[in-house]
């Protein structure tokens, strides 16, 4: 299954990539998303979605495959897995960031494959649900660069965004504790942080959401 | 598969209810006919650490005139609904649209307010009670309050009801003089809708007075049908004119995309249903 999204952020596709690259500080954005490691290529998180009766933690590990800074291309191959609810999908997510003059578009292509119940139930609003989880991130992401520097006390470092687990409800999204991505420089692992947040927002949230519509029938 | 654990209560008040929610903290839910969270257990999807069963609650079983309106327990089964003489009299809409929901055995275990909580936008009682505008009675620990159902459903899944809430009855206004329809699309028999149009019109004479439509499963939450009902106001009752006003259905509204139909399809359903259910409800 193919799955495309895309959003704009309000800064210049250089300023873009470097400020994108900070995973630690831009998970806070994605509704529900904890990151738990970057090591290497790797890394590992978890995203928690509390929506009506339904409560779900998914944990999900990705592997950067590909980051050409002269395209400001991303390429990961990430999965995830519900332990309670047994449902799994595997994904290859590709992120492209287009200038548009002083703005930059993110292009985001998922190619995803479901297995277990989720697919066997067959009922899916992945394209649906992952572009709202998009939505809110991008929302999220263009308050935050707009928006006010955060003061020093509430402004995380990033090693604590790594280590400590940022439980945002979806619903709370637009009032997750703001950072100052014009401050953070592009780091040497910045990309597979990147990565891990894209894998982490479009797999791991799309198959929380495919298992969610399942109950629909 | 079986539930993950949960301990188990069963309250005999309201207050009780209340109050075990609130000793059970934000893991509790709510346990009324068991006809959606039984399975969301089974799967695993839902794992409360407590579950407060309504069934033996006082008065919240049962249907009542008052005054203008009827108002009807949360934990009223459908299958108690359907066999309603007042629910038939007063508010047919809702008996066609509870006739439409799941299968026989589900409808006499589930309940109207377990299927309102559940806040599902595939049900098929969330847009009826919008379209018919009810109001529901919630009690908290913060005392009683009502909600108008157009206010109850939030997003997909999700109610106005707080954590420690519980929704006591559905006050349905009286529509007499209206005539209406529930018109139900789904490829398989018991299916969620894939769309649903709940229709009540007031005729006056040769022309359409005043209509009430409201769509299930066309967004996260059921919709009015604002533009149509805007479009069938004052207009004659005639074919013509209703199938010109159901153009409008889909306006405004952001169906969802499955295996059963598109969010175009979904839209062209709309129009289709709505034409269909204002003509049943108008009986033109």
């Amino acid at each position: 299954m193919r799955l495309d999204h895309n959003f704009t952020v309000p800064v210049p596709v250089d300023e873009a990539w470097k400020v994108l690259l900070d995973l630690p500080r831009v998970a806070p954005c994605m509704p529900g998303a904890t990151l738990t490691g970057v090591e290497g290529d790797a890394f590992t998180g978890t995203v928690k979605v509390k929506l009506g009766p339904i409560g779900l933690t998914y944990q999900g590990k990705g592997r950067f495959v590909e980051r050409d800074e002269a395209a400001h291309r991303v390429v990961i191959e990430a999965s995830g897995r519900d332990a309670r609810a047994a449902g799994t999908a595997a994904a290859t997510v590709t992120a492209t960031l287009i200038a548009q003059g002083e703005a930059t578009r993110v292009d985001v292509l998922t190619d995803l494959t479901v297995t277990g119940r989720p697919a066997q139930f067959g009922r899916g609003m992945l394209a649906d649900v992952s572009g709202k989880l998009i939505n809110q991130f991008a929302g999220c992401l263009a308050d935050t660069i707009t928006g006010p520097a955060p003061s020093a006390a509430e402004s995380p470092e990033p090693a604590d965004a790594l280590s400590s687990p940022v439980e945002a409800p979806q619903a709370a999204a637009p009032e997750v504790e703001a950072v100052d991505l014009l401050r953070v420089a592009g780091s040497t692992n910045a990309a597979k942080r990147y990565a891990a947040y894209l894998g982490g927002l479009v797999v791991v949230g799309a198959l929380v959401w495919l298992v969610i519509r399942l109950l629909r029938r | 598969m079986i539930p993950a654990p949960f301990e188990y209560t069963l309250p005999s008040t309201v207050d009780e209810a209340v109050r075990a929610l609130a000793d059970a903290g934000e893991d509790a839910k709510v346990l009324a006919g068991g006809q959606s969270l039984i399975p969301l257990l089974r799967l695993r999807l839902a794992a409360p650490s407590v579950l407060v069963d309504l069934g033996a609650v006082e008065g919240l079983r049962g249907i009542r005139e008052d005054g203008d309106a009827l108002v009807i327990g949360a934990t009223t089964t459908h299958a108690s609904v359907l066999a309603d003489r007042l629910v038939h009299r007063f508010v047919p809409l809702l008996a066609q649209a509870t006739a439409t929901v799941a299968d026989r055995q589900v409808r006499h275990r589930g309940t109207l307010g377990g299927a309102l909580a559940h806040a599902d936008p595939a049900g098929d009682l969330p847009a009826t009670v919008v379209a018919l505008d009810a109001t529901l009675s919630i009690a908290g620990p913060d005392g009683s309050r009502t909600v108008a159902a157009a206010d109850f459903f939030v997003d997909y899944l999700t109610s106005a009801l707080g954590p420690g809430e519980v929704l006591v009855a559905v006050r349905v206004p009286k529509r007499e003089g209206w005539s209406t329809h529930y018109e139900k699309f789904n490829r398989v028999a018991q299916a969620w809708a894939t769309v649903g149009v709940a229709a009540a019109v007031r005729r006056d004479n040769g022309s359409i007075a005043e209509a009430r439509v409201a769509l299930t499963n066309m967004d996260v939450m059921p919709v009015r049908a604002a533009a149509v009902e805007e479009a069938l106001t004052g207009v004659p009752a005639t074919a013509e004119a209703v199938a010109a006003a159901a153009e409008h259905a889909a306006e405004g509204t952001h169906p969802t995309g499955d295996l059963s139909a598109s969010p175009e399809y979904r839209a062209h359903l709309a129009r289709v249903l709505t034409r269909r259910a204002v003509l049943a409800a108008a009986g033109i």
